[in-house]
């Protein structure tokens, strides 16, 4: 695939170690410290770790943003599904609270995703009622 | 609205039309809190901007995408605003729609990326 914008396609810190005078296709997770190729299956881009789920903030999708420069980490918060079907990953920031949406990869975590979905199900508080009702 | 964002004592009348059912809703929840989405669809209008603080010139409306419950046991609604992309996060009133909040938080598992049965009893 091409690359429309390589600073999406970084979202964690690049490992500097370099094999054969080429930069390596990986990054260590902040969340986990799993070093994590870039390539992924079924996606262009990696931007979360496929183990834990988190994700580093080096978004530029708005020029001029002041917090471009965060690189914060990203916990994985809840997730959604497009009308298409796929799930989406809500990421945090813990640095400036910032959201974002991202695609999951062939190769994630089934159980770490299925964990966060399960989150509201295994409410003590949920509300029981409206779940009978379904 | 309260200078300091503090739910006030006094019974505060304020009223917005929701953008998506036209629902007329008091802007201050049973328990004092400020509303930001209707308690019926659950739909916002996207009127703050997050990154200068101040009110937003998109003013769109906002679909309800997600539920997070937060370590405090907190639930949230994730909203994304159709126009502009943003997303938020607010906690839910007491009031809300519990129907649409249920069937928001089972969707992911009603359609699986992969297979559940691998899971066996979680
Ligand atoms: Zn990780
Ligand atoms: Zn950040
Ligand atoms: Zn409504
Ligand atoms: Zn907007």
């Amino acid at each position: 695939m091409p690359r429309k914008n390589p600073a999406r396609e970084r979202p964690q810190r690049r490992k500097t170690t370099h094999h054969h005078g080429e930069p390596a296709d990986a990054f260590r997770c902040v969340g986990c410290r799993l070093d994590v190729p870039m390539i992924a299956p079924g996606t262009a881009h990696r931007n979360h770790c496929p183990h834990c789920l988190t994700s580093l903030h080096v978004d530029h999708r708005i020029p001029g943003d002041r917090r471009a420069g965060c690189r914060g980490r990203m916990a994985a918060l809840s997730v959604t599904v497009r009308p298409d079907g796929e799930w989406l990953i809500i990421h945090h920031c813990q640095s400036c609270g910032e959201l974002s949406a991202n695609r999951i990869a062939g190769d994630d975590n089934a159980l770490a995703l299925l964990r966060i979905a399960m989150r509201p199900l295994s409410d003590s508080r949920l509300p029981v009622n409206a779940l009978l009702a379904l | 609205m309260a200078a300091n964002g503090k739910p006030r004592s006094i019974v505060n009348t304020e009223t917005f039309p929701c953008v998506r059912c036209g629902l007329t809703v008091t802007a201050t929840a049973p328990d004092g809190s400020r509303r930001n989405h209707c308690p019926s669809c659950l739909h916002s209008q996207h009127v703050l901007d997050r990154v200068e603080g101040g009110p937003s010139e998109c003013r769109s409306r906002m679909i309800p995408i997600s539920i997070a419950v937060l370590r405090t046991g907190d639930w949230m609604i994730i909203h994304r605003c159709t126009r502009c992309g943003e997303l938020t996060s607010n906690p839910i009133c007491g009031d809300d729609n519990q129907l649409i909040l249920m069937r928001m938080a089972v969707r992911p598992l009603a359609q699986p990326p992969f297979p559940l049965e691998a899971f066996g009893d979680l």
